[in-house]
């Protein structure tokens, strides 16, 4: 019978079972896949689980070496592949987050629909956090050292493609890629604008309207909707007293639709999962 | 906010639903002789002729495809659990207490082990009825929620997946909705202290 | 804050709104059909709301309820919410009244935030129940994210239903099989 009872059991055995790198493999998956921003990149347990692939990829050649039954050798090589689609889906997902939003940065400069239709059409995803990675050191610690160096790498590609299409031909003041004028004096997540106010009526006639928009660094949305679950019961002590009035508890393994942010301590905590 | 999320990205496909599913564990009963498999993922077996062993789903159906053993059906799928969740399903507001993958766990067995199920189209049958009743029970809550966090007891990972885009999506305009209304909030700083009551609605829903 | 490639947020801000001028301004010509190269004090006009938004912050301008939120809106959306055209009243209704709130008339949240309650769910109703065809005639009533919202409640379902359908299951890359080259 499914009662609370035996339901009760089975996450005991889940919690027992959790302990293999390919289940904690898994919820680091689940957990990047379901989360806005990049979360810390888990790299002991990157090398464990590549040490144990390659454990069994030589396994696999000694099986082959002594005529083991191909029965065996087959489900042995389905193991293998689960866990490697996890580990590349682990490590795509955050590759994804890590890559920006080439296409939306060009779109905006000239306010030309036609070249995003182009850049959508060359299948660029349109994705945001890099500029933001790489100016945030929180966000950069979160990243393995070959991520950094992919999303430098990125960064400077961009850069230098945004330069020569399109920044070159501008005026100096509005040559940045991270500020839209020289006049505005906060670059990445700053929103006040305090240009001149003739720079603004001058605008009105200008065909760079949408060079004073507010910022041209786009953050992760923390106020993204969530699906949680947490491991134990959570009080009000494990959320960040900032959103005390939105969230004071949380059931153990009560699926919860929550604002990102109201849980990302939890998270990060370790005390519940995103699903 | 208008077209924020790029969705595709962070949602979760069917597929990938099934993937975790096929760690559930079953009970086979194998008709080999087979040593202990140590796999990345833990290890199991020695496997002798007759005698129950529990396994990975996906490790089940491998076995099964090839015809080494028979899967044992769980218990919650058994005609008589099937009927009495159905009454209780209908019956009441609350989802009843299931796997959290009975959707994907009940139509591998479908698709890959139908011999090993005793009245295979009365299960089939049953198990339909009670997805569309709860479904019908989530589009009824969704239909409902005004409040920026909800909960739901033992509600399945295929369900929540499928209402996962809009739910997350109409959510957040009622958070955001509900938070530019009021006026600059001035009075939210870190150091207040939590658990006064204020006039401000609480938002968290009793599960359903 | 609206993210600032976010196309939707662009277009959004291209809504007009109506503004009298605080301060008189030189430089600048608000109407074709004069000469005079600036703008008198007390003046009306419609601008877009990037532009009336900045100039409502240096005190320039006071901005008023542009028509998708005057008072026949409202009381048509209590009569009943859900039958509304909110589409050709302005595509980025929600997003469009969010940012004017807090500039011109606090009471738009309000408003928002009830006809978003009744209609969401009509959006969500429709988008489980009904064929497309019979739909299409309640999808022009939309505003944009009313339409995001429907499809993603649609292709949920669909990619769902497709799931339990059955057909291709996650495939092997064919690259997959090969072995792995030693060199990191």
């Amino acid at each position: 019978m499914a009662t609370e009872e035996s339901a009760g059991v089975m996450d005991d055995y889940e919690m027992l079972i959790s302990t293999t790198d390919v289940e904690l493999l898994k919820r680091a998956w689940r957990n990047e896949k379901a989360a806005p921003e990049i979360l810390q990149y888990e790299s002991s347990l990157v090398q464990r689980i590549k040490e144990q692939i390659e454990l069994a990829e030589q396994n696999e050649e000694i099986f082959e070496a002594n005529n083991i039954d191909p029965l065996t050798v087959s489900l042995y090589q389905m193991d293998l592949d689960r866990t490697q689609f996890l580990l590349r889906s682990y490590l795509r997902v955050r590759l994804q987050k890590v890559v920006s939003s080439g296409a939306c940065c060009a779109v905006l400069f000239f306010g030309g629909y036609v070249e995003f239709d182009l850049l959508v059409g060359f299948g660029m995803q349109i994705e945001k956090y890099l500029f933001y990675v790489l100016k945030t050191d929180e966000y950069l610690n979160r990243l393995s050292k070959q991520e950094q160096m992919f999303a430098r790498r990125c960064t400077d590609d961009l850069g230098s493609h945004l330069d020569e299409t399109v920044l070159a031909k501008l005026p100096d003041n509005y040559r940045s890629i991270l500020k839209q004028s020289i006049t505005s004096e906060e670059d990445d997540m700053g929103c006040t604008l305090e240009s001149l106010f003739h720079e603004i009526a001058e605008a009105l006639n200008s065909p760079h309207k949408f060079l004073i928009r507010t910022s041209l660094v786009p953050a992760p949305r923390l106020d993204t909707f969530v699906i949680c679950k947490a491991k134990q019961y959570l009080t009000g002590l494990d959320f960040e007293p900032e959103y005390s009035m939105e969230i004071t508890e949380m059931e153990r393994d009560l699926l919860t639709f929550v604002c990102y942010k109201f849980v990302k301590k939890p998270l990060e905590n370790g005390k519940i999962d995103l699903v | 906010m208008a077209g924020q999320t790029d969705s595709t990205m962070t949602l979760f496909s069917s597929e990938e639903i099934e993937f975790m599913a096929e760690d559930e564990m079953a009970e086979i009963v194998p008709n080999l002789r087979m040593d202990s498999l140590n796999f990345i993922c833990g290890d199991y077996g020695p496997f002798l002729p007759q005698l129950a062993a529990q396994v990975p789903l996906w490790l089940a159906l491998a076995l099964k495809k090839r015809g080494k053993c028979t899967i044992r059906l769980p218990q919650w799928m058994s005609v008589e659990n099937l009927t009495r969740v159905l009454e209780a399903e209908r019956d009441s507001h609350a989802f009843q207490p299931l796997p959290f993958h009975y959707v994907e766990i009940s139509r591998l067995l479908f698709d890959h082990a139908r011999e090993d199920i005793p009245d295979m189209y009365m299960v089939r049958s049953l198990i339909e009825d009670i997805r569309d009743v709860r479904f019908h029970k989530v589009e009824t809550n969704l239909e409902k929620f005004t409040a920026s966090t909800v909960t739901w007891k033992n509600m399945s990972a295929m369900e929540v997946n499928v209402i996962r885009a809009f739910a997350g999506r109409a959510l957040q305009a009622f958070y955001k909705h509900d938070n530019e209304q009021e006026t600059p909030d001035t009075d939210r700083t870190p150091n207040k202290q939590p658990q006064i009551p204020t006039d401000r609605p609480k938002r968290n829903l009793k599960p359903r | 804050m609206a993210n600032y490639y976010d196309i939707d947020g662009i277009l959004m801000e291209e809504e007009f709104v109506p503004v009298v001028f605080q301060k008189p301004i030189n430089g600048v010509n608000i109407d074709e059909s004069t000469e005079k190269g600036y703008v008198e004090q007390g003046s009306k006009t419609e601008l877009p709301f990037w532009l009336a938004h900045e100039l409502h912050m240096r005190q320039a301008v006071t901005i008023s309820v542009p028509t998708c939120f005057n008072q026949k809106t409202r009381l048509e959306i209590q009569a009943d919410a859900a039958c509304v055209d909110l589409r050709s009243r302005c595509l980025y209704f929600y997003e469009f009244g969010c940012k004017l709130a807090p500039l011109c008339d606090k009471s738009i949240g309000l408003l928002l935030s009830y006809a978003f309650q009744i209609r969401y769910k009509e959006v969500l109703h429709k988008a489980h129940a009904t064929a497309f065809a019979a739909a299409s005639k309640f999808l022009m009533l939309l505003t944009k994210e009313e339409t995001n919202l429907y499809e993603a409640a649609q292709s949920s379902m669909a990619a769902f239903k497709k799931w339990r359908m059955g057909g291709p299951r996650l495939q092997r890359a064919s690259i997959l099989g090969r072995k792995r080259k030693p060199a990191e």
